[in-house]
């Protein structure tokens, strides 16, 4: 039976390490682990060449090489002659390679330390199968290849719920948990640009304990960072052997042991992921968000998925802009709160609370100006735009005892100083109910139309104000 | 050449794979089942399947020059063994506790990465072979700038 390369792609995950054989020009045989074997056509596959070591002055000697790549799905391990041909330091193969390395380091916490030299192409001479390593006849490491997972049936049921969205937070909401049930991916979060450049933010989560709404991350940090600064979606299997393999360059094997891979692991996200695929939410180029999942399975995303995924994305980051547009048209229909309203509100607020919306005793919420954050009680809430809208919310309720408020009126706020173009305001509302719902129950924003909310405080607050 | 602290990492059941080459200078490989340090560390002794060992046999006895390299998955700490073809035989029946503890412990280190036994159901691991080589040097290993240094 003739075996192709490109029937081995699942071999290319990097989940198993792969080995290296080469020998110099004097005849020594050298013999190395490596990170990962990328494929890169039905002939060619290319390694990374990270530094001037022995393998790689071998090959500079003598273009012959052997390379063992094991089959995570059954275990079967292939052997396959290579013979280098050329290095490349740019092009999408280059870009692949060094983009999966920093996202590993990045997880770690050491972005920009390791650096990809370049990609070295090698001509695939022969593929066999290692006797001594033949096929499991039993479970294999992931049953999903078996399983395709993105049948038209589950894009559907996905597509049904977006559509019955009516609302951002319906869809958000939607995304994720049409993620979990069409697909199974369990473990999800999408992130969207804040208002401070190059910074993201949690804005919807499945999957991980409650709190990690409004975590933020910074382009190039962890693996939504990375795909939102490369634009490009990534895919990492094995990220435990992968962040091993960093941390080992790093420490030069000082025997880093697992249990300091914990402290360097940062919300939101998995205590243990494995697997890792992040997609860029994109519309014409503009960055909507990135849709990020994680599996503690260590080889859960198959290169289909990662295609499927993209291209769903796309989908997903249409369907988000047109609903934050919709919310924004719809503004304009109504109408600012009047005065009379207002008066009417400050009737119905009693001293404890709004709505028969009454938790617990006095908060004390501070604004600190310089950051733009609030505290309650101490504990961070939010910074930034959002922090900016509640604190004008709670002094205009404060001042008049005012309670409903208009998205426009916001807009129209100078002392806001929103963008007039994509200021996404619907997602920061989103964002900082979420916070409060977290944080600050006894404070709500609750929608009362679209484009019209309230803000219920549920018990007496304090408001102060610091540089 | 290899110091007991150095044998006990080499002996602990981890990832083990064995380099050769033929005349025409291509390289040849096999994956170890288990090795052993004798000789006060002049020498080691390589456990390979025989139906591993049948594609090394012939460079082995060509040239002699072999290539060991070790890899421990939990934290990358990887060294590569040098050496010269001294012999080989087959591994005896009084070894084989010896290749099942080791390759035991090797799975064991896969599973710590995320890797289950099972994926290695059928992988092959007796009958085994023990090819003894001499020596010659030993390099660092593990992943990073320093990797190629030469320790003994």
């Amino acid at each position: 039976m003739t075996v192709t390369l490109e029937s081995l792609t699942t071999c290319f995950q990097g989940l198993i390490p792969s080995l290296f054989f080469t020998c110099s020009s004097d005849g020594i045989p050298n013999a190395a682990y490596l990170s990962h074997v990328e494929y890169v056509d039905r002939e060619h596959v290319a390694l990374s060449f990270q530094f001037f070591n022995k393998s790689r002055r071998n090959i500079g000697e003598n273009p012959n090489a052997l390379v063992f790549v094991p089959d995570p799905d059954t275990g079967q391990g292939w052997s396959l002659r290579l013979k280098y041909m050329r290095s490349e330091t740019e092009g999408p193969v280059f870009d692949r390679m060094a983009l999966r390395i920093e996202a590993i380091a990045s997880y770690c916490g050491l972005k920009g330390i390791f650096k990809l030299r370049a990609a070295d192409i090698y001509r695939v001479a022969s593929v066999e199968a290692l006797p001594e390593s033949p096929a499991s006849d039993r479970t294999l490491i992931t049953p999903s290849k078996l399983d395709p997972i993105f049948t038209v049936k589950a894009l559907q049921d996905l597509s049904a719920r977006i559509q019955r969205a009516d609302s951002l937070e319906a869809l958000v909401d939607s995304i994720l948990e049409g993620l979990e049930e069409s697909f199974g991916f369990k473990n999800s979060y999408i992130l969207i640009p804040t208002d401070q450049e190059g910074v993201l933010v949690t804005m919807a989560t499945r999957g991980y304990a409650a709190g990690s709404v409004g975590a933020e991350v910074r382009y190039g940090e962890g693996i939504g960072g990375m795909v939102a600064e490369a634009r490009k979606p990534i895919r990492i299997s094995g990220l435990l052997r992968g962040m091993l393999y960093a941390l080992a360059m790093h420490r030069a094997g000082r025997e880093p042991h697992l249990t300091r891979l914990a402290r360097q692991i940062p919300v939101p996200g998995l205590s243990n992921p494995e697997s890792q695929l992040g997609v860029p939410l994109l519309v014409r180029g503009d960055l909507v968000g990135v849709l990020c999942l994680e599996s503690e399975v260590p080889y859960r995303f198959h290169e289909e998925d990662k295609a499927s995924i993209e291209l769903l994305g796309g989908y997903l980051a249409i369907a988000i802009q047109n609903m934050q547009w919709q919310e924004r048209a719809a503004d304009a229909g109504v109408e600012t709160v009047p005065a009379q309203k207002d008066a009417e509100n400050v009737a119905d607020t009693s001293p404890g609370g709004t709505n028969g919306h009454e938790l617990g005793g006095e908060h004390k919420l501070v604004y600190y100006g310089a950051d733009e954050c609030i505290l309650v009680d101490g504990e961070y809430l939010i910074r930034g735009l959002p922090a900016k809208i509640l604190w004008r919310l709670l002094s205009i309720r404060q001042a008049t005892g005012r309670e409903e408020f208009t998205n426009r009126e916001l807009r129209l706020d100078k002392s806001l100083n929103l963008p007039e173009w994509k200021d996404n305001l619907e997602s920061r509302l989103l964002l900082l109910r979420r916070r409060l719902e977290q944080k600050c129950p006894a404070v709500r924003l609750t929608p009362r139309c679209r484009g019209r909310f309230a803000i219920e405080v549920g018990c007496p607050v304090t408001l102060n104000v610091q540089p | 050449m290899i110091d007991p602290e150095l044998a006990a990492f080499l002996e602990q059941g981890i990832g083990i794979h064995i380099g050769t080459r033929n005349d025409q200078l291509h390289p040849n490989g096999a994956r170890a089942v288990a090795a052993k340090v004798e000789g006060a560390g002049s020498h080691l002794v390589v456990y390979v399947a025989e139906i591993a060992a049948a594609r090394l046999r012939a460079d082995l006895e060509s040239n002699g020059q072999a290539a060991v390299v070790f890899g421990r998955p939990e934290d990358e700490r990887s060294c590569q063994v040098k050496g010269v073809f001294v012999d080989s035989r087959s591994a005896t029946e009084n070894e084989h506790p010896l290749l099942q503890k080791q390759w035991d412990g090797f799975l064991g280190q896969l599973e710590m990465i995320g890797i289950p036994r099972v994926s290695a159901t059928n992988w092959i691991t007796w009958p085994a072979v023990a090819i003894r080589l001499k020596v010659t040097t030993v390099f660092e290993q593990t992943p990073g700038p320093q990797a190629g240094a030469q320790i003994a």
